[in-house]
């Protein structure tokens, strides 16, 4: 006998039927009828944040870390406009997101009702697709496309708006049976264009005197780590990872030189403009890893492999391009390279080292991450929010396990990494999660400390605190004649914090407290949070200006200049 | 000097015949700030489908990425651009 349900248990269904066991929402008017069929699926653990930008960091953070896809939920309106910087950072980093909003009943839509919001118009361009569902019949299809949207390909996020009178519409279940919505592929490159290019790049790679490897997030996505390690090793070619390729391959590896770009170490950026070939894996060439892109990589060619077709030629000018899955196309480059070294390019790029750094007065972050990995015995997931914080978790953090590096990179959103590490525990209940963030970015978020509490989510809170928005006190310092105009940031008491929501807290101001306070953090059942007291005006080294030349890094405090645009 | 004068091409984009692809495709060009002529849409000659054509002021560089954005889209059909070759010029500064 047919069985005859609401919109909103049709919703429920459907996502179990897709396999979601977890939700990070926040409910409200235009939703509740889709709250109240939830308790029927208990399936579908729901998680209370505190507000939904952290339901879409968590989701986005869920899903970077399990490989699946992650689910906010959020009201109409003010909800819905919530979730919007979480799902641009899921858009900017190819993370697969299915955000559902409630929306105000269809006869309500367009006349500015309460709480309506154009959530469609709002999120067109940083969604991979979005859906207005306009009868309960489509509902089911819809979110069974939209999982399947959100992964399939390049992972993006998918936006579900479904108005408060289509979840209580009635409609017959129907199992789940192949999408009823018909899909236009996007056009991959013929198979002999493929072959083409791997026998290009891999003649490429025969004749190169300085060749590179340039691994970023697609290998993650791709899970196409011994591919390329195995490349890089029969090859002997040595291998840069961009800020979300980090983790993909080994740190510590003979053939591993760091992070390129910005913020990226002499040595690599010199490799990279002294490379004849580059091979990409993965990654978009964006501008922080590029710099000036007239200037960057001037004698290499570039051998290009990305899923998404658009990206090749996007940013610089690729040579032989070729469009599929990292894992596949590395896989036949590897069965189609000679085996050879490269010990004189090596060598070459290791006399660009520079010594490192001086550590920075007192607490240096080196330090505090070395702490933390030896407290978490390296199974660890580091999640880091954005800014000078994120450059040292970046550089300095000892990454062994793939993917154990989560931030938000294209996007940059300050405030990702407390919600994002809720979502990153619940894929990994077994790691021990860090979430490392400035005192700016950890107070965007903190209010989620709360649903933490409530929900028994074991996160680890690391708090950079140097008093100021250190990147952007950095960029004054350096460009705009240290007028440190609206960067000094106030923090409260956070060991009082840490009381106020019944969490073990501690404030590390030297050195030899770090053991103590980050093993007893990493120890503890559930969240705690850990301030430490950095120096205040220590900077990230070295840089490359904003649009200047990989070439010509900064490397100590520039002499005073003229406040500049 | 010499110029590189875009030659002007065609884009025809074959996409459902529904307002938030319409919305997404034209947003593709709004985002991506390409200069755009003679924007226009109409019936494709097959039920649910529309045909959106503009006028790319581009070189063929452009146009193509244009395209790849367009081929990678949910309710895109099929993309086509006509024009020819860029052209160089000899103009007076």
């Amino acid at each position: 006998m047919a069985e005859i349900l609401t919109g909103a248990e049709i919703l429920c269904r459907t996502l179990v039927e897709g396999g979601v066991e977890v939700i990070f929402g926040y409910p409200g008017g235009a939703i509740m009828p889709f709250y109240h069929a939830l308790p029927d699926h208990p399936r579908l653990r729901h998680v209370l944040v505190r507000h939904e930008q952290a339901a879409a960091h968590a989701a986005d953070g869920y899903a970077r870390a399990s490989g699946r896809v992650g689910v906010c939920v959020a009201t109409s309106g003010p909800g819905a406009t919530n979730l919007v910087t979480g799902l641009a950072a899921a858009h900017m980093d190819s993370s697969p997101v299915v955000a559902i909003t409630g929306q105000v009943s269809r006869a309500m839509i367009g006349r500015d009702a309460f709480q309506e919001t154009d959530i469609i118009g709002i999120t067109l361009p940083i969604t991979k697709q979005n859906y207005l569902v306009q009868d309960v019949t489509e509902l089911a299809d819809v979110v069974r496309d939209a999982l399947a949207v959100a992964i399939e390909g390049r992972p993006g996020p998918v936006l579900i708006d479904v108005p408060k009178d289509v979840q209580n519409q009635k409609a017959e279940w129907k199992q789940s049976h192949p999408p009823r919505i018909p899909r236009a592929r996007a056009r991959g490159q013929s198979p002999g264009s493929i072959d083409d290019g791997i026998r290009r790049a891999a003649r490429l790679i025969a004749g190169a005197d300085r060749p590179l490897l340039m691994v970023g997030h697609g290998v993650i996505l791709a899970q196409a780590y011994a591919e390329v390690r195995a490349l890089a090793e029969k090859t002997g070619i040595p291998v840069v990872t961009t800020l979300l390729g980090i983790s993909a391959f080994p740190e510590g590896h003979p053939l591993h030189l760091g992070m390129p770009g910005m913020h990226g170490e002499v040595h690599v950026n010199r490799a990279i403009q002294h490379a004849d070939v580059i091979i990409g894996i993965g990654l978009r060439f964006d501008d922080r890893v590029t710099g000036n892109t007239a200037s960057f990589a001037r004698q290499a060619r570039v051998v290009h492999i990305d899923l998404d077709r658009a990206e090749i030629g996007k940013n610089v000018p690729v040579d032989v391009g070729i469009v599929g899955d990292a894992r596949e196309i590395t896989r036949r480059l590897l069965a189609a390279v000679e085996p050879r070294r490269c010990e004189r390019w090596l060598e070459h790029i290791h006399g660009f080292t520079r010594p490192p750094a001086a550590s920075p007065h007192g607490l240096s972050p080196e330090a505090i991450l070395s702490a933390i990995c030896e407290a978490s015995e390296a199974r660890c997931t580091i999640v880091s929010d954005v800014g000078q914080h994120q450059m040292w978790v970046a550089k300095l953090y000892p990454y062994r396990r793939p993917n154990t590096h989560i931030t938000s990179g294209g996007l940059g959103a300050m405030g990702f990494a407390v919600p994002a590490a809720m979502g990153v525990h619940l894929a990994r209940p077994d790691d021990t999660v860090w979430a490392i963030s400035g005192d700016g970015g950890f107070q965007m978020n903190m209010a989620e400390i709360a649903t933490m509490v409530q929900e028994r989510l074991s996160v680890k809170m690391a708090v950079f605190n140097n008093g100021y928005l250190g990147m952007v006190r950095q960029w004054q310092q350096f460009f705009h004649g240290k007028r440190y105009s609206c960067t000094p940031i106030w923090s409260p008491d956070y060991l009082k914090l840490a009381e106020a929501y019944g969490i073990p807290g501690y404030r590390v101001t030297d050195p030899s407290e770090l053991t103590d306070a980050v093993g007893e953090a990493n120890a503890a059942p559930g969240p705690a949070v850990v301030e430490f007291m950095i120096e205040e005006e220590a900077n990230v080294y070295p840089m490359i200006p904003p649009g200047g030349s990989l070439s010509e890094p900064i490397e100590a405090e520039p002499a005073p200049a003229p406040a500049a645009g | 000097m010499t110029l590189l004068v875009p030659r002007a091409h065609t884009v025809a984009v074959l996409l459902d015949d529904a307002l938030v692809t319409l919305n997404r495709a034209v947003g593709v060009l709004r985002r991506r700030n390409v200069p755009v002529e003679g924007l226009a849409l109409h019936p494709s000659g097959t039920a649910g489908l529309s045909r959106l054509t503009f006028v790319l002021k581009a070189d063929a560089v452009t146009a193509d990425r244009v395209a790849q954005q367009f081929q990678k889209m949910t309710g895109v059909r099929s993309v086509m651009v006509l024009g020819g070759e860029d052209i160089t010029s000899e103009a007076k500064q």
